[in-house]
């Protein structure tokens, strides 16, 4: 998985896609590459698990060799504006990223454009060896992979237009991009993510995805049930995984991910993830 | 008088069974009860006795006291444009290439759309509870936010950001690019997407009376509803619930109780295995001690940081499929202000 040079990881909410966002980036990190750690959507999900105050725009070093930032459109959109068409000196909170603000909202694209755009803009800095995404959820990620069609459709021309075609290039490219879906063995998670690896399949919009369960349960070999809390725990276990089983069967993972049983600490859960990783990838 | 219940909380908590489970209950109490849900589970929505999506609330087969209605939030901005705008203007605006993204864009548009189809029922004084299961999108304080963010998007504030000034008549528009900063934009993204824009918001906010005026009724009834914030024991989720304690109390009421989801035994915390257990037993039940010290834990530090009435349901295995099985839930459940709502 560390190979690529983007890794979106996305999934339905309550699923721990923060976790293994950060377990990944740790994974990177441990393994000598240059990681940038990316949280794309609401502020809170990657800085709990990397133990650290809340993100900035600015990459920081949290870690040596790992940098995490915290996706923010309009310093996105400054820095778009002033790097690539070279227009300096504007507020964030002049006219125009006001006007722009308008149009992310009403216009179809714009917003994701301009984040799915920094993501592939550090790719392309060749700062990073990789870049790991705490992505939108499995409900909005098809916007955001599709947003360079979207505006090369809504947008007859103009640079956006030209740049677009650069974007679905590299989504597009398996080597450089790949997304993982986060998923649990219940009901709802695994209905979304069949949704959404269907939706994928017929948009071909970026490669196959990765397909992590996560909180998956190990199977308790031995049958005995003797009274008391060992037997009630040997009951529940049971239960709960057999439940599962249905689940996994539907959907089946690529790789499962253990339950992490009494691990809550920040830190913890994203290590943890980060060396059962190391067993897989 | 119709009493209002909100579940809210983070996704995946089980906050659509809950609200379920508090519907069998408040029905079999003597309670003609009214469970409005969004996007349950197909075993959930079966054992409701909703299959389809459907604003019309529909009573259970089984229990004549328990209604359920499954909303189409998808179908909100439609349904704001229908009512508020003339019919020529809304026709426009449900054709429109932007108004499905405002939609989507608009986290607050399905909270408010559940929110105003909630309101209805309340208002219709038909049923003595009203259970309401807030979206998963917006299930956060988005929900109480959305009538006045509503308004405030369709009340000119993008236009006016778009063009720089006061809000501007339908004239002002065809020359947009021309404006310095705009000029920019355009360049950006080509021609006439700004004008086609302004356009579209300018139809929108001949909703805005509408909105506005049904915005501070459908506040009303949030305000007067009992909030139960659901969780499970995990970071993420309790984040979420933490929120609510934090920031509800400026926009409704203050949460009646955090109702813990998901919950083991608590003699399992202190629990040891005998001596002769097989070790793979052992294991498990360390395992699912530490579980239950952790959920403990995380209990007691939310009761004692926030104050808050603390509930707890026990983790039951298998997702109820039928209206006992709702009903077994709640029944060695925890600390659930029933008087709070009317429910005996």
């Amino acid at each position: 998985m560390l190979e690529k040079r983007l890794i979106l990881v996305s999934g339905k909410g309550g699923v721990g896609k923060s976790a293994i966002a950060a377990g990944l980036s740790l994974l990177g990190q441990r393994r000598g590459l240059r990681v940038l750690a990316m949280e794309m959507g609401s502020p809170g999900g990657l800085s709990a698990h990397f133990g650290t105050g809340p993100l900035e725009f600015e990459p920081q070093e949290i870690r040596p060799g790992l940098h995490a930032m915290q996706m923010v459109r309009s310093d996105a959109l400054l820095e778009y504006l002033a790097l690539q068409l070279n227009i300096k000196g504007l507020s964030r909170f002049g006219p125009l990223a006001r006007a722009f603000d308008a149009l992310a909202t009403t216009a179809p694209g714009i917003r994701e454009i301009i984040t799915i755009g920094k993501a592939i803009w550090e790719v392309r800095e060749d700062r990073w060896d990789v870049v790991v995404a705490d992505a939108p959820p499995t409900g909005q990620i098809g916007s955001y992979l599709r947003a360079p069609i979207t505006i090369s459709e809504l947008v007859p021309s103009g640079r956006i237009r030209a740049q677009s075609e650069t974007m679905q290039e590299i989504l597009r490219d398996p080597e450089a991009t790949g997304v993982v879906v986060v998923s649990l063995p219940e009901e709802l998670p695994v209905t979304e993510t069949e949704e959404t690896l269907l939706w994928l399949a017929k948009e071909d919009v970026v490669a196959p995805p990765v397909v992590v369960a996560n909180r998956v349960l190990s199977e308790l070999t031995d049958p005995g049930t003797p009274p008391g809390p060992v037997g009630e725990a040997a009951t529940l276990h049971r239960s709960l995984w057999a439940e599962q089983q249905i689940w996994l069967e539907r959907l089946p993972p690529d790789h499962t991910l253990p339950y992490l049983h009494g691990v809550f600490t920040s830190g913890e859960v994203a290590a943890r993830m980060a060396d059962e990783f190391e067993l897989i990838a | 008088m119709t009493r209002t219940v909100l579940i809210t909380g983070a996704g995946g908590v089980g906050k659509t069974t809950v609200a379920a489970a508090l519907g069998v209950k408040a029905a079999r109490s003597g309670l003609r009860t009214l469970v409005v849900t969004v996007d349950p589970a197909r075993r959930l929505a079966s054992a409701l006795g909703v299959e389809e999506l459907g604003n019309e609330p529909q009573p259970h087969a089984e229990e004549p006291d328990l209604w359920a209605a499954m909303l189409d939030a998808t179908a909100s901005w439609r349904a704001v444009a229908m009512r508020h705008a003339d019919p020529e203007v809304a026709t426009r605006l449900a054709d429109n290439e932007f108004f499905r993204a405002a939609s989507e864009h608009f986290p607050a548009s399905q909270s408010y759309a559940a929110a105003d189809q909630a309101a209805t029922f309340v208002q219709a004084q038909a049923w003595d509870i009203v259970i309401v299961d807030t979206p998963p999108s917006g299930g956060g304080i988005d929900f109480f936010a959305a009538p006045a963010q509503m308004a405030d998007l369709v009340g000119g504030r993008l236009l006016r950001w778009l063009t720089g000034g006061p809000l501007p008549g339908r004239r002002a528009f065809y020359n947009l690019a021309a404006k310095p900063v705009l000029r920019i934009a355009d360049s950006v993204l080509g021609s006439d997407l700004l004008e086609r824009v302004a356009e579209f918001l300018l139809d929108l906010r001949t909703t805005y009376d509408g909105v506005a005026l049904r915005g501070r009724e459908i506040e009303r009834v949030l305000a007067s509803a009992a909030i139960f914030v659901v969780t499970t024991s995990d970071p993420a989720p309790v984040r979420e619930a933490i929120k609510f304690y934090r920031d509800l109390p400026g926009l409704a009421a203050n949460p009646s109780a955090v109702i813990f989801n998901r919950i083991l035994p608590e003699e399992w915390a202190e629990a040891t295995a005998p001596p002769g257990t097989s070790p793979a037993l052992e294991q498990n039940l360390a395992r699912w001690s530490a579980e239950t010290v952790r959920q403990r834990d995380t209990r007691e530090e939310f009761s004692s940081r926030y104050g808050a009435q603390i509930a707890t349901i026990p983790w039951s295995p298998k997702a109820p499929t039928d209206l006992d099985g709702l009903a077994g839930l709640l029944a060695e459940s925890d600390g659930l202000p029933w008087a709070g709502v009317g429910i005996s």
